[in-house]
């Protein structure tokens, strides 16, 4: 029950153990995020392959769901027991950097391995001129849009522009059938990343040139009213602060919402949940300007400097960045091919869904590589719930949260 | 002399168990909340208090310590004006009391967190049980959005908190009946007493040792609790349902200030121990005098 004790305890425990816990000679201990039912499964499947191939190493993965990664690994850092390897969010790299437990991969990386990448993707692990991480899964955002609906309104297209999204959520919600024209995203997760689609659409980017926050410029304001007033307006799902990514995409499958903003793992969730949906993916709307921006994702897997099996851990690296590794890993989770020779592979190639993620990737934009990022995105999302709850007017609403982001951008 | 010793002795194996599991990591969240402090909790200079400054100006954790506040006197009001009478009817002889009793206990039998998952879902807007439920009985007629502002998650989640702590406190109730002498009842009966003078002066006074029990344990623990909050909201839309364990756990593993963390754990030792301190030491001259 008591957490604050349970996790000085957690830590207590831990430093004791790091004393008991000497690593094994050739023993690679790897930290991974469950990012679906198959994450496990696959591991597994490395773990066997790799031992066969490489006698001598032994290969230890420890799962891990996504929202308690950051939690254990700082325990973990903090008691000195971390693995060798761990996967971690890019965002979260330049903390990792700063406080030196990521160890620079440059020696390591022959010309020809990182030939293997995709320049997008491999750049945000990037730092100072110094690889530190290497992309294990890539994902970007698109719309998603229900034909059946969009027949039904008699809508011939998904809607280039947020004018036209507006306009055909409007026939959504006359359709009167007890669906919704917009999803939109409340809580949680990215629920600050949901309102940055329409702020890149304005033209205002998460930070200004001069490296404040953009939350305080008009183009933010504009993008803030635009989401209020089609809340206001009845045009998106009730109740948007109870609504988590998952809960939006559940409305979907159920073909209870016109259109939504998400990753290209929903594809893969309805071939196997409602299959029967007929569905589009369709660019991201763009603004008055014509511009428009996807949020980039990578995670990360980087290696410790702390780690006694560097060259083992390299190698296990090198096994699961090959192409046939990676499509196998890439294709079950549903996210973007990160490797050059993968992404030419029938499955990419011919996937009408992927195609429309991979041509959105020139405005894809990456969480900004700076320390307290995560404070700065935490501030912005409660920015828009106070916004979206109409307990705040967007005008004042977004003044305090630039405020506040610029104090912790200042640091 | 050996015997004047010798239960010290005794003591000492017990004494350096709690001291290794709750003097040393106390010890270590003042090192924590007093220093500088990296991402990963390596110590850096003493910062003069600087982590307590930035709680006290912080409007959040203001909001999030009156709330604990509000929740832990909600939660452990409602499950004692609740179980009291609980307790006294699972107490009396009845057929089926037996399924009676395990049914109150149930809930204490499921993990916390599954709990508030299934009420998640429950009082999801569009696909939750109870939305279908009310206008199935032609109590609304539109959905609900429970979980949507404070206003109704507040309100939903003290009610899950009190029905979660039930069980223990009808627990503790149950025994402190089962040791009242029947035949105080009898003899008030035979006096001509109402049922409502025999609670207010036999049943409530001897249930009242019980009672404090009840009181300090429950507030110890529903002061401290997580998972209903957390995974029902988060502690949003905007914070506003946080109470200082959420508020503490994106502190320290959202942002990653473990130094206001440690701060606020603190806190919240400090004022655990106070109230307990106080309240135990009342109790006692009352049951003394």
């Amino acid at each position: 029950m008591s957490l604050a004790k349970w996790t000085v305890g957690l830590m207590a425990g831990m430093s004791m153990l790091a004393f008991a816990a000497q690593a094994n000679a050739g023993e690679v201990r790897v930290t991974v995020a469950e990012y679906s039912a198959k994450t496990g499964p696959y591991f597994e499947s490395v773990k066997k392959e790799f031992e066969a191939a490489n006698p001598g190493i032994t290969v230890k993965f420890e799962v891990v769901p996504w929202e308690v990664l950051l939690q254990k690994l700082t325990t973990d850092i903090t008691a000195g027991t971390n693995a060798d390897l761990s996967i971690i969010g890019t965002r979260w790299l330049i903390d990792f950097v700063q406080q030196d437990v990521a160890e620079p991969l440059d020696t390591y990386i022959k010309p020809d391995f990182k030939d293997r990448f995709i320049d997008t993707f491999l750049s945000p692990s990037i730092m100072d001129g110094k690889t530190y991480g290497l992309p294990i899964a890539a994902s970007a955002r698109a719309l998603y849009y229900n034909k059946e609906l969009f027949d039904k309104a008699g809508i011939a297209n998904p809607p280039a522009t947020w004018t036209e999204l507006q306009e055909d959520a409007r026939k959504i919600k006359a359709l009167g059938t007890g669906t919704f024209g917009f999803g939109l995203q409340g809580k949680e997760i990215e629920t600050d990343v949901y309102y940055y689609y329409a702020m890149w659409s304005q033209g205002t980017e998460i930070l200004n040139k001069d490296g404040t926050s953009g939350l305080g410029t008009p183009g933010a304001l504009e993008a803030a009213k635009l989401y209020k007033s089609m809340i206001d307006e009845g045009l998106t799902e009730p109740g948007v602060t109870s609504n988590n990514r998952e809960d939006v995409q559940n409305l979907f499958k159920q073909g209870k919402v016109g259109m939504m903003i998400t990753a290209p793992f929903l594809s893969n969730q309805i071939k196997d949940e409602a299959p029967n949906l007929k569905y589009g993916v369709a660019a991201i709307p763009a603004g008055p300007t014509g511009a428009r921006g996807t949020y980039g994702v990578t995670d990360s897997i980087i290696m410790f400097k702390n780690s006694k099996n560097k060259d083992e851990a390299w190698k296990l690296l090198d096994f699961l960045f090959t192409t046939e590794q990676r499509a196998k890993f890439t294709q079950g989770e549903g996210f973007l091919p990160v490797n050059k020779e993968e992404a030419k592979m029938d499955y990419y190639v011919n996937n009408a869904d992927l195609a429309a993620f991979t041509a959105l990737l020139p405005d894809a934009r990456f969480a900004p590589i700076i320390p307290g990022w995560e404070e700065v995105a935490q501030i912005t999302s409660d920015a828009m719930q106070k916004i979206y709850l109409g307990s705040a007017e967007p005008e004042a609403a977004l003044k305090d949260a630039a405020a506040k982001a610029n104090a912790v951008l200042k640091k | 002399m050996q015997n004047r010793f010798l239960p010290y002795l005794l003591t000492l194996p017990s004494l350096f168990l709690a001291a290794v599991v709750i003097f040393w990591p106390v010890w270590d969240l003042i090192q924590i909340s007093t220093h500088e402090v990296s991402r990963f909790g390596q110590l850096r200079e003493f910062n003069d208090f600087a982590n307590f400054a930035a709680l006290a100006a912080d409007p959040d954790f203001m909001a999030a310590l009156w709330r604990t506040g509000q929740w832990t006197v909600l939660v452990v009001g409602g499950a004692l004006l609740l179980s009291i009478p609980v307790a006294m009817i699972l107490n009396t002889d009845f057929y089926g009391r037996g399924v009676a009793r395990v049914i109150i206990m149930l809930p204490w039998a499921v993990s916390l967190t599954m709990t508030a998952v299934v009420w998640r879902w429950a009082l999801s807007g569009e696909s939750g049980m109870l939305n279908s439920a009310l206008i199935g009985l032609g109590l609304i007629d539109h959905n609900i959005q429970w979980l949507a502002s404070a206003e109704t998650a507040f309100p939903m989640q003290v009610m899950i908190g009190i029905l979660v702590t039930v069980p223990f406190t009808t627990t503790i109730f149950l025994g402190g009946l089962s040791s009242i002498p029947d035949d105080l009842y009898e003899a008030a009966a035979l006096e001509g007493a109402t049922p409502l003078q025999q609670f207010r002066e036999i049943t409530f006074p001897l249930l009242k040792p019980f009672i404090n029990i009840a009181i300090v344990l429950n507030t110890i623990y529903v002061f401290n609790s997580f998972p209903i909050i957390w995974v029902m909201t988060q502690g949003g839309p905007a914070n506003s349902t946080d109470i200082l364990v959420t508020h503490l756990y994106k502190l320290a593993f959202r942002i990653g200030k473990l130094g206001e963390a440690s701060a606020v754990s603190l806190v919240m030792f400090a004022i655990l121990l106070v109230f307990t301190m106080i309240y135990v030491r009342l109790a006692m001259r009352e049951q003394r005098a």
